[in-house]
């Protein structure tokens, strides 16, 4: 195995190659930063260039825009509170305060540094856990999805500083996901007659309006730039510095992260979104002192933004191992591996090992180059925050309305972005959590339809699912997730009386 | 200069224009297709897109446009409602666009009424059970007391072929769990092979590697012969009314086109499915090109429409709530 690394390394290392990763890098990069384009609009653009190439420079091509989308999506979070894509959504809750008060430089050097070193550690779960991919695979059925999607919810009660108010948010969200059609019940849900609903409310132009949208509104009321503190010469590369040692003083979070996507990403069709937010989550409900989580905490970025570069490493193992790509830029990326006759499936492991092995040190040199490209162009990024809002506020709103359409070319997607973006100005307004709407929009779904299947597979007779072990172990896990906020609060307690 | 070679060339365009007013195709012509991209049917047309522009003249392209939405439904009745003018046919799923009205459901577009071009291709289903069980025949499985078939979601033909497949065995009576919502084909074999359910009917070329491998093992094909070595038909294993099931991609445009256009279209899809360029491609993207003129697509989607039709009480919603 060790050999395959080496010959596919060396084969990278070659200058024509290296130029392929590069163009993926900076493609990646671009298309992560504009919010609505993402990983799967760039293969597409970029899939008529592989035409003429071999399998491995298609790889390597590809590869490079895997592993860099993610780190330029970061950038849009931390900077307008806009996640470049969908994964990036997580990155907001911290990312953005943190520049609020003037430290954008921070969080983009702790994202990028999380980003990078979650993308080597992906990469290197994915190395180890190949052999065993089947396996992992097989482990998870529908009882062990549903308790997957239950554990992300118990999250909800960390990630509402009010109970009420959060759980208001999580059951909007809830709801928002039952539209459009269900095909288990064979019914259309909530969709008032509407065409564009019939497929639910995709999550790129909700985010966009949650996120964006509401934050232009909000900034057109409060007036002033988006950095609160300092000018806009000061910042820069010393803020960087600080965040890059950040994200190593929070190695374990890091490392957690990098665990969370890496398993998360191998459940198709979940993906980087729900693995940012579980990490999120994840790191508010272990840490200490988490009264800074939401104001500007910057564990709050290094958390998804590791586990959403190590997830690309994840999400290869269902594509590559039977075929089932876990999203849109999965899907595009099997129709490329197809294109170049290698046909997934339980025999591509072992029969492409070379092939394989530079896809992975591809999204492993391209988490690393992508970052370097960001850091060195971060101190010029920074000024977007310190643009007067007469300026910033129309641009921002017409490249996330173009980015929305951009998506799938329908103006539905628009009128949606618009219309969550009042909803989510509102609920900043009235003091509601967007967050907890986010996190149970993103799990209610896979929460459902899986809840249906293990209903329908044992037969009713919801005994037989203790027999699946990873159904138990994370059942195991939601007690504890609910249970310990209670048992840390009677421990208070009871130091407090002796003290 | 600059303003001289504008003039120039606009009336150049405008005498091109008058010269070939009457001959199609004069513009791009767009082929939609109602998913997104990935999948085996955006997989077809890309393949098949580029020979089509040569014989169509070569002078205009042919633009693979994706149309994703309601399970196809919104790309399909984009082309039903288009002008018949030839510039905007689609790639159709069948039998999965007649479903709809086959089971009552709301339908804003009539696959009967549209202008057939063209098969591209055609794929037999498999009825399949996990390798590691102990089930070796159609009749094993039919002694089952309790069967449970992974599928994909209501509306899809996969469901929909998998209740025909229980009704025609005669399993209907013994209650079989639909056990439904896969997200994909490939989803609900893995959860075959993991024992979620313990049989799956899925398209050919999905199953394949899966029967190679040894994971899953076929019981019997749909079709005059079976692809598969040492598996026997439908007919054979003694089910002679399950030989149609298939599942096929044909390309047709609006209702109602100009006679002259359609002849156009047809004569280049006659020539390029039996280009090797094409075949090239479509070999590369594993399609299985088995190919039919419009006459005969038309006649074979009555066929299958038929076919659906007599199956129609099977095809209720198993799992509605």
């Amino acid at each position: 195995m060790f050999d395959s690394v080496f010959t596919a390394a060396s084969y990278l290392a070659d200058g024509m190659n290296l130029l392929f990763l590069l163009l993926g890098v900076v493609v990646g990069v671009v298309f992560g930063i504009i919010p609505g384009l993402g990983g799967a609009t760039a293969i597409a653009l970029l899939l008529p260039l592989t035409f003429g190439m071999q399998a491995e420079q298609a790889t390597t091509l590809m590869g490079g825009v895997m592993g860099a989308v993610t780190i330029g999506g970061s950038i849009t979070a931390i900077l307008l509170n806009t996640p470049g894509t969908a994964p990036n959504a997580a990155t907001c809750f911290d990312g953005y305060p943190l520049t609020r008060k003037g430290k954008a430089g921070v969080a983009i050097g702790a994202a990028v540094t999380a980003s990078s070193v979650g993308g080597v550690i992906g990469a290197l779960i994915l190395i180890m856990l190949l052999p065993v991919a089947k396996s992992i695979i097989l482990f998870f059925g529908p009882p062990a999805y549903f308790m997957l999607a239950l554990l992300g919810l118990t999250a909800l009660t960390a990630a509402s500083s009010n109970l009420l108010r959060g759980l208001i948010g999580a059951c909007l969200g809830l709801f928002i996901g039952f539209v459009g059609y269900d095909d288990l019940g064979g019914v259309t849900r909530y969709t008032g007659g509407i065409d564009y609903l019939w497929d639910g409310l995709s999550i790129v132009p909700v985010l966009i309006g949650l996120f964006a949208i509401a934050e232009m509104l909000k900034l057109y009321v409060d007036g002033g730039t988006i950095a609160k503190s300092g000018d806009m010469d000061s910042v820069g590369v010393s803020g960087t510095l600080e965040g890059i040692k950040s994200a190593f003083r929070h190695f374990k979070v890091i490392l957690s992260g990098s665990a969370i996507g890496s398993v998360i990403g191998t459940v198709p069709g979940v993906g980087g979104t729900v693995a940012s937010f579980l990490s999120y989550t994840f790191t508010l409900q272990t840490s200490k002192n988490k009264e800074e989580f939401g104001k500007g905490d910057v564990r709050g970025v290094i958390a998804p933004e590791a586990s959403n570069n190590a997830k690309d490493g994840g999400a290869l193992i269902p594509t590559l191992a039977f075929g089932i790509p876990g999203s849109a830029e999965m899907a595009l990326f099997l129709g490329v591996l197809v294109l170049h006759g290698m046909d997934p499936g339980p025999m591509l492991l072992l029969e492409r090992e070379f092939t394989i092995f530079v896809l992975i040190l591809a999204l492993l040199a391209a988490t690393v180059a992508s970052g370097i490209i960001v850091l060195l162009t971060a101190r010029y990024l920074i000024k977007v925050t310190y643009i007067d809002t007469s300026i910033l506020i129309p641009s921002v709103i017409v490249i996330s309305l173009v980015g929305a359409y951009a998506l799938h070319n329908s103006i539905g997607d628009v009128f949606a972005a618009a219309f969550f973006g009042v909803l989510g100005y509102l609920m900043h307004r009235f003091d509601y959590p967007r967050i907890t709407l986010v996190i149970a929009l993103v799990l209610g779904g896979l929460m459902e339809r899986n809840y249906f299947q293990t209903s329908l597979m044992y037969r009713g007779d919801w005994s037989k699912a203790f027999g699946d072990t990873p159904f138990v172990i994370l059942l195991g896990l939601v007690v504890v997730a609910l249970l310990m906020p209670m048992i840390s609060k009677a421990l208070k307690r009871k130091t407090g009386q002796k003290a | 200069m600059k303003l001289t070679t504008k003039i120039l060339s606009l009336l150049l365009l405008a005498f091109g224009l008058s010269l070939n007013a009457h001959a199609f195709p004069d513009e791009d012509v767009s082929i939609v297709i109602p998913y997104s991209p990935g999948g085996g049917f955006d997989r077809a047309v890309r393949a098949f897109a580029p020979q089509f522009g040569e014989h169509l003249g070569g002078e205009v392209n042919v633009l693979p446009r994706n149309v994703p939405g309601a399970g196809g439904r919104r790309g399909t009745t984009m082309v039903y409602r288009a002008d018949p003018d030839g510039y905007t046919i689609g790639i159709i799923n069948l039998p999965g666009f007649a479903l709809p009205r086959i089971l009552g459901e709301p339908a804003e577009y009539d696959l009967r009424e549209m202008t057939w071009i063209g098969r591209i291709e055609a794929q037999a289903y498999v009825l399949l059970v996990s390798g590691s069980s102990d089930i070796t025949s159609v009749e094993d499985l039919r002694q089952l007391d309790e069967i449970t078939f992974t599928s994909t979601g209501y509306g899809s033909t996969v469901l929909a072929a998998t209740q025909i497949v229980a009704s025609a065995l005669g399993l209907q009576k013994k209650n079989p769990i639909y056990l439904a919502g896969y997200s994909g084909t490939s989803d609900s074999l893995v959860a075959l092979v993991r024992g979620d359910g313990n049989a799956a009917m899925a398209p050919i070329s999905s199953a394949a590697k899966y029967v190679e491998s040894g994971d899953l093992r076929a019981l019997a094909v749909t079709g005059d012969s079976s692809p598969l070595e040492g598996v026997p038909t439908f007919a054979e294993a003694g089910y002679s009314e399950l030989t149609p099931l298939d599942l096929q991609r044909a390309l047709a445009g609006p209702p109602d086109m100009d006679p002259e256009v359609v002849k156009v279209l047809r004569e280049a899809f006659d020539k390029t499915v039996k280009d090797p360029k094409f075949l090239d491609a479509a070999q590369k993207a594993r399609m299985d090109v088995v190919p039919l003129d419009g006459d005969a697509t038309a006649k074979s989607f009555k066929e299958s429409f038929e076919f659906y039709e007599k199956f129609k009480a099977d095809l209720r919603n198993p799992n509605a709530l």
